[in-house]
C-alpha cells in the first residue's frame, strides 16, 4: 500500500513539474534553433562546419558585414568593426577606420592590435586555421605566414593601414573574417591554440555571448547589452538546440518547443503549411546536384599521371547525350516537388550579374541522345539491348552516397533513363565519406553529389585544367579556353566585365557538358512566426539574427 | 590467497589480454578501412595543404606499425591522444558523455529488473492463467518491435498528442534556476518515456526468461516432493523455486547491461540524449580514430565489467557455482 502512494506521489511530482514547465510563461525573447548536431569549437579560427560558422559569427565580430544584394546578387558591405575604409586608388593598401566603442566580453577594449594579432595567427601555419594559405595578395614568408612588419602599419589605436602586394587584386571577401582578442590568446603557444580551453570559454565581442553549453544538448546565448548591435526588441535568449533525429525535430516544430529549423525535407511541407504559427521559406541556389562523368581515364592518369579521353565519357557529345537523355524535370516536380530548379551550369542564379539567363538547359530529347551517340559510333551491334563500340559494351556503375533518399530517388530515375538509349547502369552506393575519397583518388569513373556553391563565387576549384592544382576538378575536365578565361577571371575586378567572362565561362563549359547539371536544391526553412523581421537569403538563415524582432 | 581471489587475479588478467587483442584489433581495422579523418580540412574554401598538415600533425603519414607502437607507449601512460574531431583529450571526451551512459542504464536497468520480476512472479502464481497468458504476448510483441519504432510511437502519444511529456533532452533549458528537487524531478521527467522505450524490450526479455525458468522448476520432481510434504506454496515460490530459476536471469542481465553500458545509440537519436551511443557514431563517422578507439576502450571495459559483476552475482546465489563463473 505504501509502496503504490509513493509511486503515485512521484507520478504526480513528475507530472506536476511538467505541468509547471508547460505552464510557466516562456522566457521573454526567446528563441529556439533546431540543429541535427553539436559544433565542437567557439573559435572562429576553427570553424570548419557550416553551424560552427554561423554560431561563431554570432559571438565574434568582423571589421566589415556583408549583407546579401538580392537585385545584383551579390556582397553589398557595411560598416561592422570598421566604421569606414578606404582603398588606395591602385588597391595597394586599405584603411581601415575602427570603432572605439567596443569591449571584450572580459571588458577589455577592442582594438587595432586584435586586427594585426587575428591575421598573424590565420596564417600562421602552427595553427591550422580554416585560412591558412588563401593569404595570397599579402606579404608573406615561405610558409604563407604575413610578414605583420610588411603589411600592417598602426596609426593610432583605431586606425590601421594594411598594405598588400603589388599587382594584387585584393576585395573585400578576401580578406575580411571574424577577428580574436589578442590578450586571451597571445600567451597560448601557436600550436596549442587548436586545443586551448580559450575554444570552449570564449572572450568575444559580438552581439551574443555564450552563456552555457551542454554538449551534445544546447547551445544557450544570451544577448550581449554592451554591444553596439544590442536592439532591445530582439533576440534576448539564442538557443541552439541539438535533436539529432529528424522526425523529432519536426514534432517540436510543430509542438513550438523548436522555433526554426532548416533542410526541411520537402514532402513534410504540406503537413506543416497546416500548421498556423509556421512559416515557410525557402533559401535558394546554393547547392546543386549533379552526376560527374570521367573525362579523363583515371586508371592511365593515376599509375602515369598521363591524360588520356575516358573511354566511355571522353567525348563531349557522349555527355551530352546523357543530359539529353535524363528526364531532371520528372526528379524536380515528383521528388523535389517544384522546390528548386534545373541547373545549366556551376553558376548559381542567385548571382545574377554572373549568371547567363539566355542559357537553355540539355531537355529531356531521347532521339537528340539515341543521335549523337550513333554519330559517336555507339550502336547495339549484337542487339543484347546494350550499346558497344570497339568491342566495349557502355555499361558503368554509377556511385551515390549512402542514406541520402534524394540522390537515391535520382540515380533510380537516371539508371531507367539511360536504359531507353542501351546504356546499363549499376548504382552503387556507399558511406559518403568513401564516396568523396575515392572521388578525391580518382576511382570512379561516374557518381553522383552536391555541390554547395562558395560565396563570392570561385569556379577556378572545380574547372581550372591543372589536375594538381584543382583538387576538386574530380571530372578531370580540360578546356584552354576554360583556362583563360579563369585567368582573366581571378585578375579583374570591374563588375562588368567579369560579368562577361562568367557568361563566357558557362557557355564554353555548357559545350563541354564535363557533367550533367541535374537541379538546385531548395534549402527550406521552417520558423515561428512570432520571429518578426527574419531575412532568409543566400547567407543563411540564422545570419543577422539580432535584427530579427520576437513577437 | 583463497581461491576466490585467485580465481577473480585470474579472470582480470584474461579480461586485460581480451582488451588489449580488441584494441589492437580495432587501431588495424580502422585504419586499414576506407576513409580520411582529414576530409574535414578538405573543402574548396579552405587550402588544400591544411588537410595534408593535419594529417601530418596526427601522425597520419607514418608507417601504421610505428603509429601502433606510438599508440601502446601512450596508452600505457593512461594517454589515449587527442580526438581530431573534440580538440581535446579523448578521455575527458569521453568523460563527458559516459557519466550519463552509466546513469541512464543504470537507472533503466534497475527498472526492467524490478517490473520483470513482478510480472514474473505474478504470471508463476498461476502459470497459463489470464495474467500469464496477456504478458507472455505482451513480451513476444514488445521483443518483436524494434526500438525505434517504440520510441517513436511513445513520442507521438505521449509528446505530441497528450503534451505530458518532451520529446527529446536531457534538461529544461531553465535548469539552472530550479532547486535541487526541481532539478531532480526535471531530470525525472525528462527521463521518463527514454526509460520506458529502453526498457520495454529488456523487460520483455528479462520477463520471458524468469517466467519460463519458473515454469522449468515447478515442474522439478523436488517441488511435487515440498507440496507433498505440505509446504505452503507461497513458500515453495519464494524460497525453492526462484532461487534456482534466477540463475538464467543474471546471465542474461549480465550480457544485456553490457550491451546497453557500449551505448543505447537509437534511444539517444530519437530522445537526443547525449550517450556513447552518439558518440561513438559520430567518432566512426568521422574517422576519430583516438576517439574510436577510446570509446571501444571503454564499451569492452564495461562490457567485462558487466559480466564479471554477474557472474559474481550468480556465483553469491549458488556457491556452488563460483569455480565454473570465475574461471
Amino acid at each position: 500500500m505504501i509502496i503504490k502512494k509513493l509511486y503515485l506521489i512521484i507520478l504526480c511530482s513528475v507530472l506536476f513539474i511538467g505541468g509547471c514547465e508547460k505552464n510557466s510563461p516562456v522566457r521573454q525573447n526567446r528563441i529556439v534553433i533546431g540543429l541535427s548536431s553539436d559544433i565542437t569549437s567557439f573559435n572562429p579560427l576553427f570553424a570548419f562546419s557550416v553551424d560552427e560558422g554561423t554560431i561563431s559569427e554570432l559571438l565574434y565580430l568582423s571589421l566589415i558585414n556583408f549583407t546579401w544584394d538580392e537585385e545584383k546578387g551579390n556582397l553589398n558591405p557595411e560598416p561592422m568593426l570598421a566604421k569606414n575604409w578606404e582603398w588606395s586608388e591602385d588597391s595597394s593598401f586599405i584603411t581601415f577606420n575602427l570603432r572605439d566603442d567596443v569591449y571584450w566580453s572580459d571588458r577589455v577594449k577592442f582594438s587595432a592590435y586584435d586586427v594585426i594579432f587575428s591575421f598573424d595567427v590565420y596564417s600562421d601555419p602552427e595553427v591550422n586555421s580554416r585560412l591558412f594559405e588563401t593569404f595570397t595578395d599579402f606579404y608573406t614568408d615561405n610558409e604563407n605566414h604575413i610578414d605583420i612588419k610588411k603589411t600592417f602599419e598602426v596609426i593610432d589605436s583605431f586606425n590601421v593601414k594594411l598594405n598588400f602586394l603589388p599587382n594584387s587584386t585584393p576585395t573585400l571577401p578576401e580578406i575580411i573574417f571574424h577577428l580574436i582578442p589578442k590578450h586571451v590568446f597571445e600567451n597560448i603557444p601557436r600550436n596549442e591554440i587548436e586545443t586551448s580551453d580559450e575554444n570552449f570559454n570564449p572572450v568575444t565581442n559580438g552581439p551574443f555571448i555564450l552563456e552555457r553549453w551542454e554538449k551534445n544538448q544546447s547551445i544557450k546565448l544570451k544577448a550581449n547589452r554592451d554591444s553596439f548591435l544590442h536592439n532591445p526588441e530582439g533576440v534576448e535568449e539564442l538557443i541552439f538546440k541539438i535533436v539529432p533525429d529528424y522526425n523529432s525535430r519536426l514534432t517540436q516544430l510543430r509542438k513550438g518547443e523548436i522555433d526554426l529549423a532548416e533542410l526541411i525535407k520537402t514532402e513534410d511541407i504540406d503537413e506543416l503549411k497546416e500548421e498556423e504559427h509556421l512559416r515557410i521559406s525557402s533559401q535558394k541556389g546554393r547547392e546543386y546536384d549533379y552526376t560527374g562523368w570521367s573525362n579523363i581515364d583515371n586508371e592511365v592518369y593515376n599509375s602515369s599521371g598521363e591524360i588520356k579521353p575516358h573511354k566511355l565519357f571522353g567525348n563531349a557529345d557522349v555527355r551530352k547525350a546523357l543530359s539529353y537523355a535524363i528526364k531532371r524535370k520528372e526528379i524536380l516536380d515528383e521528388y523535389l516537388l517544384g522546390f528548386g530548379q534545373i541547373s545549366t551550369g556551376p553558376v548559381s542564379p542567385i548571382f545574377k550579374e554572373a549568371v547567363d539567363p539566355d542559357l537553355k538547359p540539355y531537355d529531356y530529347d531521347l532521339n537528340k541522345a539515341k543521335s549523337l551517340l550513333q554519330n559517336n559510333g555507339w550502336k547495339d551491334f549484337d542487339n543484347d539491348g546494350i550499346l558497344e563500340k570497339d568491342a566495349v559494351e557502355f555499361r558503368f556503375k554509377l556511385y551515390i552516397p549512402s542514406g541520402n533518399p534524394r540522390r537515391t530517388y535520382s540515380a533510380t530515375v537516371i539508371k531507367n533513363n539511360l536504359k531507353q538509349v542501351g546504356i546499363d547502369v549499376t548504382i552503387e552506393s556507399i558511406e559518403a565519406g568513401v564516396l568523396i575519397d575515392n572521388m578525391f583518388e580518382r576511382k570512379m569513373d561516374a557518381w553522383m553529389i552536391g555541390w554547395y556553391v562558395p560565396i563570392p563565387i570561385d569556379l577556378k576549384i572545380s574547372w581550372y585544367s591543372d589536375l594538381e592544382k584543382t583538387p576538386f576538378n574530380f571530372a578531370g575536365y580540360r578546356n584552354t579556353e576554360a583556362d583563360k578565361i579563369l585567368d582573366n577571371i581571378s585578375d579583374e575586378t570591374n563588375t562588368e566585365i567579369l560579368s562577361g567572362l562568367y557568361k563566357r565561362l558557362q557557355r564554353v563549359i555548357h559545350e563541354d557538358s564535363p557533367v550533367t547539371f541535374l537541379y538546385w536544391v531548395d534549402n527550406l526553412v521552417v520558423y515561428n512566426n512570432k520571429i518578426d523581421n527574419i531575412d532568409i537569403n543566400p547567407l543563411g538563415a540564422v545570419h543577422h539574427c539580432w535584427k530579427w524582432k520576437v513577437k | 590467497m583463497s581461491k576466490t581471489t585467485r580465481l577473480f587475479i585470474k579472470r582480470i588478467f584474461s579480461s586485460l589480454i581480451i582488451i588489449f587483442l580488441i584494441i589492437t584489433f580495432i587501431f588495424f581495422l580502422i585504419r586499414l578501412s576506407p576513409g580520411d579523418p582529414a576530409q574535414k580540412f578538405i573543402s574548396p574554401s579552405l587550402s588544400p595543404q591544411i588537410a595534408e598538415k593535419v594529417r601530418e600533425s596526427l601522425n597520419l603519414n607514418q608507417p601504421l606499425h610505428m603509429q601502433y607502437f606510438g599508440f601502446l607507449e601512450s596508452a600505457i601512460r593512461g594517454d589515449l591522444g587527442v580526438s581530431y574531431n573534440f580538440r581535446r583529450s579523448v578521455v575527458s571526451v569521453i568523460a563527458d558523455y559516459l557519466p550519463f551512459t552509466l546513469l541512464f542504464v543504470s537507472a533503466s536497468f534497475v527498472f526492467q529488473l524490478i517490473i520483470s520480476f513482478i510480472l514474473a512472479v505474478k504470471s508463476a502464481k498461476k502459470l497459463n492463467g489470464s495474467f500469464d497468458k496477456i504478458f507472455s504476448g505482451l513480451a513476444l510483441f514488445f521483443y518483436a518491435v524494434p526500438v525505434f519504432v517504440t520510441g517513436v510511437f511513445l513520442v507521438f502519444i505521449f509528446s505530441e498528442l497528450l503534451n505530458i511529456f518532451p520529446s527529446s533532452g536531457l534538461k529544461s533549458f531553465d535548469f539552472e534556476d530550479y532547486s535541487l528537487t526541481g532539478k531532480a524531478l526535471d531530470y525525472l521527467y525528462h527521463m521518463i518515456l527514454p526509460i520506458v522505450t529502453l526498457s520495454l524490450v529488456e523487460i520483455a526479455i528479462f520477463y520471458k526468461y524468469l517466467r519460463d525458468n519458473i515454469e522449468d522448476v515447478y515442474n522439478k520432481l523436488f517441488v511435487l516432493n515440498l507440496r507433498a510434504s505440505g509446504i505452503q506454496e507461497k513458500t515453495i515460490l519464494y524460497k525453492h523455486i526462484l532461487p534456482n530459476a534466477i540463475n538464467p536471469l543474471i546471465t542474461i542481465a549480465g550480457i544485456e547491461l553490457g550491451i546497453m553500458l557500449g551505448g543505447t545509440l537509437i534511444i539517444e537519436v530519437i530522445f537526443g540524449l547525449p550517450g556513447m551511443g552518439r558518440l561513438i557514431i559520430e567518432a566512426v563517422l568521422t574517422r576519430d580514430y583516438p576517439l574510436i578507439i577510446g570509446c571501444s576502450l571503454t564499451a569492452s571495459v564495461l562490457i567485462i565489467s558487466a559480466n564479471l559483476i554477474s557472474d559474481i552475482v550468480k556465483a553469491k546465489v549458488d556457491k556452488r557455482l563460483l569455480e565454473g563463473s570465475l574461471s
